[in-house]
């Protein structure tokens, strides 16, 4: 019998179910903004150029403490990404025969 | 026509050949031009004279009116442009400054206005060539204005005293307006704009004296309407652009919201993704360390 550790299991699945749902919303919602934007209309054009103008007249500075903290936790989970890796070579290290007898399993 | 012949000759910038060549050009123009004009019927020919500031009944047949109006457009090629633009100035004809040399005249052909104060002598001149009177070079304004009224004639004088006399009743029983500085049409609107009229007329006594009782109250009463609607439309092209600043200060307002939005969500999959990460890292640790035989 093969032995499953739930925790693990439940995360990584998690993880890949979301990432694939989430990459896959995101996908369609641009193209179909792309496609709707790339039209030869002349209102589409003018809304094109809108949105340009839009989107320079955005200010960073509006948003600066949100931005902050997101790349202060997209910086957080990469080190407990690197973590992870860490304490899994320690558990290697530690106990080679539990290692060799998955593997052998 | 007598006037053509006292226009000033101008000396000849041009190399001989571009002379030739512009001289051919010019007749090979004015035959074609001649051949359009034989081509129209008489009542259009006559219409066309009295664009030009003649009187088509003048001529007994269409030739001789097509001669007329040859000759009518080569004076008004010849004629100087300032001087053109003093009696529009005076005259307070709606026209832009950069309008033809055709299409000033046409509007000076409209002034039948008879008082002649605050035009200089080079508009007088021109005002003289386009009512058809014979001049010298050396006409003095005073011997300019005499001609221009002995033209005029006893009967069509005594009809502009008494449409004046009308005008200066009307005027004090209706309230007379104060004459505003001139102004010359905006370029885009040259030769269609009856609303810049309204802002360039005379007085009401003036304009009673120019076209009669009826005629002036007519315009009168036109001006105003175009006054009128000219401020409703004002007034609703600034209500609606103060409409396209609300709705583009309300959308910068949605897109900074959606923008905070979004990044709001990101944040919380970061910190759920973060706190989940941590209990994940406690829980290897335990396992490598206690959990693992």
């Amino acid at each position: 019998m093969p032995d499953i550790d739930f925790f693990n299991f439940f995360r990584w699945t998690l993880g890949t179910v979301v990432t694939i749902y989430a990459s896959i919303i995101t996908y369609q919602s641009m193209y179909g903004w792309y496609l709707w934007l790339a039209g030869t209309d002349k209102h589409i054009s003018m809304l094109r150029r809108y949105l340009i103008v839009h989107g320079l007249r955005l200010r960073f500075l509006t948003f600066w403490g949100d931005v902050l903290i997101t790349i202060l936790l997209c910086v957080a989970f990469l080190l407990l990404w690197r973590a992870h890796a860490v304490v899994n070579q320690i558990g290697d290290s530690l106990h080679p025969n539990v290692l060799s007898a998955a593997k052998s399993r | 026509m007598t006037a053509l012949a006292t226009t000033p000759v101008q000396k000849p910038t041009a190399p001989p050949s571009a002379v030739v060549v512009s001289a051919s050009t010019s007749a090979i123009g004015a035959s074609a031009s001649s051949r359009q004009l034989a081509d129209l019927p008489r009542e259009e020919l006559e219409h066309l004279a009295e664009e030009y500031g003649l009187e088509g009944s003048d001529y007994k047949t269409p030739q001789h009116l097509i001669a007329a109006i040859h000759e009518r457009r080569q004076l008004i090629a010849s004629m100087d442009r300032e001087a053109m633009l003093d009696v529009i100035r005076w005259g307070r004809r709606p026209v832009s400054i950069n309008a033809s040399s055709e299409l000033l005249a046409q509007q000076i052909a409209k002034i039948k206005v008879m008082r002649f104060h605050g035009l200089s002598q080079r508009g007088l001149q021109i005002l003289a060539q386009m009512r058809g009177l014979a001049i010298e070079p050396n006409d003095d304004i005073p011997r300019l204005v005499k001609k221009l009224k002995r033209q005029e004639g006893l009967f069509k004088k005594l009809n502009r005293k008494r449409r004046a006399m009308i005008g200066g009743w009307v005027g004090s029983m209706i309230g007379e307006n104060v004459k505003q500085d001139y102004q010359f049409l905006p370029p885009a609107d040259a030769g269609k704009s009856a609303a810049g009229e309204s802002q360039r007329g005379g007085t009401i006594k003036e304009e009673i004296e120019e076209s009669g009782l009826l005629g002036g109250l007519t315009n009168r009463i036109k001006k105003s309407a175009d006054s009128y609607v000219n401020q409703k439309l004002d007034e609703i092209e600034a209500r609606i652009d103060r409409k396209l600043d609300e709705i583009d200060r309300r959308l910068a307002e949605w897109r900074d919201k959606e923008i905070a939005n979004r990044l709001r969500i990101l944040k919380i999959t970061l910190w759920a993704s973060v706190i989940v990460g941590a209990f994940s890292l406690i829980y290897s640790y335990i396992k490598v360390y206690f959990a693992t035989p």
